[in-house]
């Protein structure tokens, strides 16, 4: 997994600067509404191939938070 | 009680023809065609003709984040709808639009969006559809992103009759002004059918030509794929009056039938009757009548068939009345033709010029009525009719008056 990636997608789908994008900042403050949610998990889910499950979602508050579940969901 | 009248103070156009109003009505007055060869990066596709929006650079009307949930129908019917509310000189905010409803019809909806996420599903065998197909592409995504875009929040939907999409739309926006429910409604259709699994359908149906689109000829042989948004901004007369608007005419009645008979074959007696019936509605006279911008979509039957009921409705005075298709010039845009036609009436009654029927080589003997061939006419016009006929046999007719108050 790239942390680099993750946040190339956080900054494509939001239009936020990079360097805000830190693993404690919070996705909503990124710019990051429930629709663009939705299209960052798309994307991080074609980037990695993996499956996010919906159930994870509303844990995802922060961009550490995304990190997490994917670290999880890759094992 | 008499209804309230109703008025048009605003227009847009996108079009083959331009980006707005302005060069669609230069071309139509002097007769241009839009109509060129088939050049998108489409491959496998037979058409050798189509009408597409020129010199559209999409990222100087929207943001990057804009464009994501803007399927192409959609940006076309946002920019032709912030044409129309500039017209009537309306500002995004204001009270006025806030109260206005935005009744936006479509012929085939979100289809570059559709099409590319089910190209990505089938073709490619991907796993995964993008999250915001939906809201992209649904066909009413372009009545939400009119509303969205100019802040109109009174009723606003989508409305689907294939080509009389816009007639339908513009039918209703102004019945609903009629009836006293609101004083304002941006109204229109938008279109944008450039798609892979669209083209070949319409293909499929073998009512797309090869040669020219060249209504009501001899030598038709079917209709040119166009694509583009026409709108309109209504008002009720006393609406309109006390704000001090510009008006250019009044949509003074309108005629809906169906023929309830064959899904793709027109029916004279179906568009006759809704002929009639936007006559009656207007309280207009056969010999009132001036223009008719007809469907005149250059097929066999359609062009048979909607001089036969021209014919029927007007008896003697129908060689009288000026009839032209504007289509041969802007295009077959599915539902947004419809709304263009309509703008081009409203035009037409407001400066008095008739735009013509282009590329005409020789009329039909069984076509025999004046179709305005090749050259805009100046002559005065009171009142106008447009006649859209959609697949299914949906029949939908506007009568338009020179505004008097």
């Amino acid at each position: 997994m790239s942390l680099q990636k993750i946040a190339e997608v956080i900054v494509d789908t939001a239009g936020c600067k990079l360097e805000d994008v830190t693993p404690e900042a919070e996705l909503a403050a990124l710019g990051v509404d429930s629709l663009k949610a939705i299209t960052v998990l798309f994307e991080l889910e074609e980037a990695f191939d993996i499956e996010i499950p919906n159930e994870v979602i509303p844990s995802i508050v922060t961009v550490d938070d995304i990190i997490s579940k994917i670290k999880e969901i890759q094992g | 009680m008499r209804n309230r009248r109703v008025v048009i103070t605003g227009l847009g156009a996108v079009s083959g023809l331009g980006l707005n109003v302005a060069p669609f009505w230069d071309a139509l007055k002097e007769g241009r065609s839009a109509i060129k060869p088939f050049d998108l990066p489409i491959e496998n596709i037979k058409m050798p003709l189509a009408v597409t929006v020129p010199e559209y650079d999409q990222s100087k009307y929207f943001s990057p984040d804009e464009l994501t949930l803007l399927d192409r129908f959609s940006q076309l019917a946002v920019i032709a709808a912030q044409e129309a509310v500039d017209d009537a000189g309306l500002v995004c905010g204001e009270a006025i639009l806030t109260d206005a409803a935005a009744i936006i019809g479509s012929g085939c909806g979100g289809k570059h969006t559709d099409e590319a996420t089910y190209d990505q599903l089938y073709k490619q065998q991907r796993s995964r559809a993008h999250p915001l197909t939906i809201p992209k592409g649904m066909p009413s995504a372009a009545a939400s992103m009119v509303s969205i875009h100019l802040g109109i929040k009174g009723p606003a939907f989508a409305l689907a009759s294939a080509c009389a999409s816009g007639s339908h739309a513009i039918i209703q926006g102004m019945t609903m002004i009629q009836s006293g429910m609101i004083d304002v409604a941006l109204v229109g259709a938008s279109d944008a059918p450039f798609t892979y699994g669209l083209l070949k359908s319409w293909d499929a149906l073998r009512v797309v030509t090869s040669d020219n689109c060249r209504p009501f000829c001899k030598d038709r042989s079917g209709l040119v794929l166009g694509e583009g948004a026409g709108m309109l901004l209504l008002e009720s007369e006393e609406h309109a009056i006390k704000r001090g608007a510009r008006i250019y005419a009044e949509i003074a009645g309108c005629g809906m039938t169906s023929d309830a008979g064959h899904i793709t074959r027109p029916d004279v007696d179906g568009i006759a009757n809704a002929i009639k019936n936007a006559l009656h509605h207007a309280e207009v006279s056969t010999d009132e009548v001036d223009y008719i911008n007809a469907h005149g979509t250059a097929t066999k039957t359609n062009d048979l068939t909607e001089t036969e009921a021209i014919n029927r409705v007007f008896g003697k005075h129908a060689k009288d009345i000026a009839v032209s298709s504007t289509k041969s010039m802007h295009g077959h845009a599915l539902g947004a033709s419809s709304a263009l036609e309509l703008v081009a009436t409203v035009l037409a009654t407001h400066h008095d010029i008739i735009p013509p029927t282009a590329n005409f080589t020789e009329a039909d003997d069984k076509c025999n009525l004046d179709y305005v061939p090749n050259q805009s006419r100046k002559q005065k016009v009171n009142v106008a009719m447009s006649n859209s006929f959609a697949f299914g046999g949906l029949n939908a007719v506007i009568t338009l008056k020179k505004y008097t108050n």
